[in-house]
């Protein structure tokens, strides 16, 4: 069996061509069918916003290149020139790679995100459900649902926060643990401090306030999250009994200086108060941070959180590939043994024939028999079988991983007369 | 007989420490404050009937040995307590007074043993459960310092903008101060009731000078460090950074402690 891979992703294709490409749920059925009558075995489309990927298998000596190029302008009604340039293919070996890496977060654009699994997965059920896949390409699949686990598992690529937001959730969780049923007060409604504040929402944070110069602005963003508005001139009177603090208002001034954040955790009784500052220039008094029970990052600290956790991730990346290459090598081998499989089976049943022919034609002449001497010849012949046969086949078993593998199997058939 | 009111007033004073361990165990206001205000003031009437009737015996004013000052100084305390909770509603000043009274007022009691052990057996049964009731507290003690070094790791990390990568695998810092609160909460209650059986025993063991031990000094002493901690703690929302570094000092103290009665278990008779 040959696999292809034919695709373009956010490295080779610009948006406009990417949006072009994609397949949307509905148009995935028609369209495996399509594939799927153009000559290959099995097939599969991966389609997300950065990237369209079809994954064909054919059979041996049949090139599903230009079919699949043809599939591809054909259905998404573009000229093969247009896109070509975009394209690119990966067969065999490194198809197979190519693949593990995909569904192991390597090829994305962020490294190590987690959806792209889910995602291939998802075509994966569709290609599935469409029949367009069983056997060959499913086996490779199977076999890529499991290299990205172990990459997950074993370098916890996946683990950090990589974007400013999201970091600022994964540092509320150091502190409080569970965010369920803590408290959030947004200052200043603004793009950023709705982004942090959607993720703490998405994180089980309950009570969320809103307070802003503007109060249409304010209740606005308090109507996304079912939140409540405060005041803005005197939000800090509620600051006590709030956990955490999104920062964000164009104000040109500290609105929090130390000696009324030090009033704030006096009547918190030194409950812990995360204060997320996103404001350029700041809104809370960088020396609050000196408090005890009092937790301050700015945006340049959250930045830096970024920036390591990405740095940490490409380390990650690093030895991830790794194992993609061990699991890519042990992969084939295993296709190699699945294609030599029925060779050996032949040759068994040829040298089997041969032995079963031998006693036959003896047998006659050797008279009665007692069962034990009838066993004693039954078990010489097979030995004698076996004996010769071993050698042979652990050897073909042993070439059918290497390149020239195939020229010795071919060289064995012709040698014991193997018929296909 | 004054001493017998003292020993009844003692009773009634150690049900304020009852409800001081449960406020310290469930961290809320009990309920029980009604009824250990109740044994409060009976104890302290009891205590004054106690201390008039000895001043009737001996003609003097009552400090005139260690026990006597304790167990005045306990009633004076009380008093103090009582005008600041009717002037001011300082109500959870308590959970630090309550302790206090009790065990001065048993210190102040223990003046003159009961009598000497009526049997050997129930001598050692008793200086066992004293040495499990530590054990156990020094493990809950030992729990609360672990957790507060990586309590003070973690909120260093934290404050240094170290953290947030997800990578990290301590618990976040609410879970460690909670542990580290409860962790205090049980050892405290541990070490409290050793103190009870500990300062009884010897007391009996030891008559009236029981209280010249210096081990059994500093035992009292470590355990009013303990006391100060529980009840800053408790009312002062005293957490994190401040008391971690408390409950470490407070080790350091434990172990002095724990030295100073290695051998302990020779007393044992058999």
């Amino acid at each position: 069996m040959r696999l292809l891979i034919t695709g373009l992703n956010h490295k080779t294709a610009p948006v406009e061509v990417r949006e072009r490409m994609a397949y949307d749920p509905a148009s995935l059925g028609p369209a495996l069918n399509d594939l799927r009558a153009r000559g290959v075995s099995e097939g599969i489309i991966l389609s997300t916003c950065n990237r369209v990927e079809i994954a064909v298998a054919s059979e041996d000596g049949c090139d599903a290149r230009p079919a699949v190029d043809r599939f591809l302008s054909e259905s998404r009604k573009v000229r093969l020139d247009d896109i070509a340039a975009h394209l690119y293919h990966h067969e065999d070996e490194q198809a197979i790679r190519h693949l593990f890496r995909v569904a192991s977060s390597l090829d994305s654009m962020m490294v190590g995100e987690p959806q792209i699994l889910g995602q291939i997965k998802a075509a994966y059920a569709s290609a599935k459900a469409f029949g367009t896949v069983g056997g060959f390409l499913e086996m490779v699949l199977m076999r890529a649902f499991g290299v990205a686990k172990r990459v997950r598992s074993e370098t916890g690529i996946g683990e950090s926060a990589v974007s400013v937001s999201y970091a600022a959730v994964e540092l509320a969780r150091e502190i409080f643990g569970t965010l369920d049923g803590k408290s959030v007060m947004i200052v200043g409604a603004g793009k950023m401090s709705e982004l942090a504040a959607r993720h703490l929402h998405n994180s089980g944070v309950t009570g969320i306030r809103v307070t802003n110069r503007t109060a249409e602005r304010a209740r606005e963003m308090a109507a996304l999250f079912d939140g409540t508005i405060v005041e803005y001139d005197r939000f800090i009177d509620t600051l006590p009994e709030i956990d955490i603090v999104i920062a964000s208002s164009a104000a040109p001034h500290y609105l929090l200086n130390k000696s009324q954040m030090r009033r704030v955790i006096e009547a918190r009784r030194n409950r812990p108060v995360f204060l997320i500052d996103i404001a350029v220039p700041r809104n809370i008094d960088p020396a609050v941070n000196e408090l005890d029970n009092v937790f301050l990052y700015d945006i340049d600290d959250l930045q830096r959180v970024v920036e390591r956790n990405v740095g940490e991730r490409n380390k990650r990346a690093e030895q991830a590939e790794r194992i993609v290459a061990e699991e890519v090598e042990r992969m084939v081998a295993r296709i190699k043994a699945r294609e030599i499989a029925p060779t050996i089976v032949s040759l068994q049943d040829q040298l089997e024939q041969l032995r079963l022919a031998e006693i036959a034609r003896v047998r006659g002449k050797l008279g009665e028999l007692t069962p034990k001497q009838e066993e004693a010849i039954e078990a010489l012949t097979r030995g004698i079988i076996n004996k010769v046969a071993h050698g042979h086949i652990s050897e073909m078993r042993r070439l059918a991983g290497q390149p020239e593998g195939i020229e010795i199997v071919d060289a064995i058939r012709r040698v014991f007369r193997l018929e296909d | 007989m004054s001493v017998v009111w003292l020993r009844v007033a003692v009773v009634a004073y150690s049900l304020g420490l009852l409800h001081v361990l449960l406020t310290v165990l469930y961290k809320r206001r009990e309920r029980t404050f009604r009824v250990a205000l109740g044994a409060f003031y009976t104890g302290m009437i009891l205590q004054a009937v106690s201390i008039v009737e000895h001043i009737a015996s001996i003609q003097r004013f009552p400090a005139n040995d260690f026990f006597e000052s304790v167990s005045l100084c306990a009633f004076f305390i009380a008093l103090i307590f009582l005008i600041v909770y009717w002037r001011y509603e300082y109500e959870s000043l308590a959970v630090f007074i309550f302790p206090l009274v009790f065990v001065l007022a048993l210190v102040g009691s223990l003046g003159a043993p009961v009598g000497p052990w009526s049997n050997m057996q129930l001598r050692d049964a008793w200086l066992l459960v004293h040495i499990a009731l530590v054990m156990v507290g020094y493990a809950a003690l030992l729990l609360t310092a672990a957790t507060s070094l990586m309590y003070l790791v973690r909120e260093r990390d934290l404050k240094r903008k170290k953290a947030g990568s997800g990578f990290s695998r301590m618990p976040p810092l609410n879970t460690l101060d909670e542990l580290m609160s409860n962790a205090l909460s049980i050892g405290f209650v541990f070490i409290t009731l050793a103190v009870v059986a500990g300062s009884t025993w010897a007391s009996i063991e030891a008559g009236k000078h029981w209280i010249r031990d210096p081990r059994i000094v500093i035992s009292l002493a470590t355990w009013g460090l303990y006391l100060v901690i529980v009840f800053m703690r408790q009312t002062q929302g005293w957490r994190g950074r401040k008391a971690a570094l408390m409950v470490i000092a407070l080790v350091g103290c434990s172990a002095v402690t724990w030295a100073a009665h290695t051998g302990l278990r020779n007393l044992l008779s058999k």
